[in-house]
């Protein structure tokens, strides 16, 4: 379970100084589905960031089961990474002069995941293995990235506008992958999305507008990736 | 404009780098010239043969050290104008798609030239600054008549005006070879990898598949390392074991030359590493990568190229001794006995490991401090 109580987060100083995240509190169960909602500049990604290690808070608490992030240096902070999340971005950040099957290594390798090809198999690129990031489309792209981050077997994962780059098929495409194998697997999924349509997949939606939570919706229709609308 | 001069004055290492060659050949040159002049005068064999083997010393220096540091000089500013492309490729990219022709943004790379100047310039004054006490200690026995210093207004010409124009012309022909992409891959900024689709080894662990693969995909710096090694090893070495063979004077100026372009091209080797691979390291530190494995990834390496300059360096030196003492100097009298130097050797070895280890450990501490937020912001 994330229990995340009174987060709060600074950014610049001075008189440019301002709230990202505003006394935010919230707890997430292990194994759910949760997409956090808000429009550009509500502090989604801060809070995702913060949450999952990234970045400090300034106040606050963020703990997974007994383990306290407020209370972990940087070489802790980085071997909670390496045990317990992964990450899948918008950009996908895949090493370019690493082929897919290299890029997926480097999740695997973090959990002495040796076999790491059903990874590559679940996301559909088995037969791509040897390409470089700069030879795929973006779609691929991004399942190389879901690839990576699954094949060290996260306890979370989180996702920062997974389709954001993605045109609306390949999206769907994505975010059904996704979706499936979170199912399939049961890992913590935290998902921050701009688009209302995207939060209808999951299990709980967090709404956040200028640094706070400003309502938390239980989702009870899920919808699939192919009945939402985009 | 896409290059500015501070750009160009940011290229520090091509100007450290053209001074010392312009030092180098200027001295020697001028040198040459003036001793040319008193052919003449020089009236008693054993004068006749010192004289020779100044001359041949003179041209064998200048080809050496000259036609060396020019073609490092030439892979360095090619490695500048790549980055900076590799850098500036949506700035790039953007004025592409407006419309700009390839030769209208190469022609600013015009301006990488002015470091080529400011280099072949500083050099030039520095060894008309040095030449005195130059002209006096290659004739400290007297063989030679008194010989005035002489200013060569063609060696200003071949050392510091030719030069400059040339690496201004070759930083735009080059940079015309490089932005002739697609202009979108410039705006996206597309790594195309030239690597071999190799083979997974999955005994290989994804740090060292991650080495090997930073140096396939930059050559370029290895080269970088190889010659900062070698010219600690060969210049350091050279400059001890002269001090028989000539001045101290001499020795000190290779030993000055030696340490100033290790330390030049091992620094831009190493930040060039660092700074093309940041993305790299982020991203292997948000998965969970610790510092020590990012170094390991990506700066150990190059450690064997390291210490295979060394090698070179070393061969090198005394190789180049070995001629200077059969070939050059083979008929003149006094010339002590040259051998391989082994405690030389040693000592250079272990300072070198210092100085090599201490840089490394040095960039490796650096990495923990790259930002991972520098990722998201991105």
């Amino acid at each position: 379970m994330i229990q995340i109580r009174n987060l709060t987060k600074y950014y610049g100083k001075g008189e440019s100084r301002f709230k990202a995240l505003d006394d935010v509190s919230v707890c997430i169960k292990d194994g759910e589905f949760i997409v956090i909602l808000g429009a550009s500049g509500s502090g989604k990604s801060t809070f995702l960031n913060v949450i999952s290690g990234l970045e400090t808070m300034d106040s606050g608490s963020v703990s997974y089961d007994e383990k306290r992030l407020e209370k972990m240096n940087e070489k802790e902070l980085t071997r909670f990474r390496r045990d317990n999340t992964a990450y899948i971005f918008q950009q996908y950040y895949l090493l370019p002069h690493l082929t897919v099957e290299k890029n997926i290594k480097m999740g695997a390798d973090l959990d002495h995941n040796r076999d790491f090809f059903p990874a590559m198999e679940a996301v559909g690129l088995a037969d791509k293995r040897k390409k470089f990031p700069s030879e795929l489309s973006g779609g691929e792209q991004q399942r190389v990235a879901i690839a990576r981050a699954l094949a060290k077997n996260p306890k979370v994962l989180f996702l920062d506008e997974p389709t954001g780059a993605l045109d609306e098929n390949t999206g769907r495409l994505v975010l059904d992958y996704i979706i499936k194998l979170q199912a399939k697997q049961s890992f913590t999924m935290i998902m921050v999305t701009h688009n209302a349509n995207i939060a209808e997949t999951a299990d709980r939606i967090i709404r956040m507008n200028s640094g706070k939570i400003v309502g938390i919706t239980e989702n009870t229709e899920k919808k699939t990736a192919y009945e939402i609308g985009w | 404009m896409i290059v500015s001069v501070k750009d160009s004055l940011k290229l520090f290492g091509i100007s450290i780098m053209t001074c010392c060659a312009v030092t180098v050949c200027n001295l020697f040159l001028n040198y040459y010239l003036d001793l040319s002049a008193i052919a003449a005068l020089i009236d008693n064999p054993a004068a006749q043969m010192f004289y020779d083997a100044q001359l041949m010393t003179a041209k064998v220096v200048c080809a050496v050290s000259g036609g060396c540091l020019a073609a490092t000089t030439v892979v360095m500013l090619f490695f500048y104008i790549k980055h900076y492309i590799d850098s500036h490729s949506k700035e790039i990219g953007i004025l592409k798609a407006l419309g700009y022709s390839d030769f209208k943004i190469a022609k600013d790379f015009f301006v990488f030239g002015l470091s080529v100047l400011i280099g072949c310039l500083a050099g030039y004054l520095l060894s008309f600054m040095i030449m005195p006490g130059f002209y006096a200690k290659q004739n400290a026995d007297g063989y030679l008549p008194d010989m005035a210093i002489r200013i060569h207004g063609i060696l200003f010409v071949l050392l510091v005006l030719l030069p400059s124009l040339l690496f201004a012309f070759i930083s735009v022909g080059y940079s015309l070879l490089k932005l002739n992409q697609p202009c979108v891959n410039l705006l996206k900024g597309i790594v195309k990898s030239k690597g071999k689709n190799r083979d997974i080894k999955n005994k290989n662990s994804f740090v060292a598949e991650m080495r090997c693969s930073v140096l396939r995909s930059r050559k370029t710096l290895v080269f970088f390392i190889v010659f900062s090694s070698f010219c600690f090893s060969a210049m350091i070495q050279m400059s001890t074991s002269m001090k028989d063979l000539a001045s101290e004077m001499m020795g000190l100026m290779i030993f000055l030359i030696g340490v100033v372009l290790a330390f030049t091209t091992l620094y831009i080797a190493v930040i060039s590493v660092i700074r093309s691979n940041q993305k790299n390291i982020i991203m292997m530190r948000v998965f969970g990568y610790e510092s020590t494995d990012c170094k390991r990834a990506v700066l150990d390496g190059y450690r064997p190229a390291a210490y295979i300059g060394f090698v070179i360096g070393s061969v090198y030196q005394y190789a180049l001794l070995r001629i200077m003492v059969d070939i050059v100097f083979a008929g003149v009298e006094g010339v002590p006995e040259y051998k391989f130097d082994f405690p030389v050797c040693f000592i250079t070895l272990c300072a070198f490991i210092i100085v090599y280890e201490g840089i490394m450990f040095a960039y490796g501490q650096s990495m923990k401090r790259i930002s991972l937020k520098q990722i998201m912001s991105d």
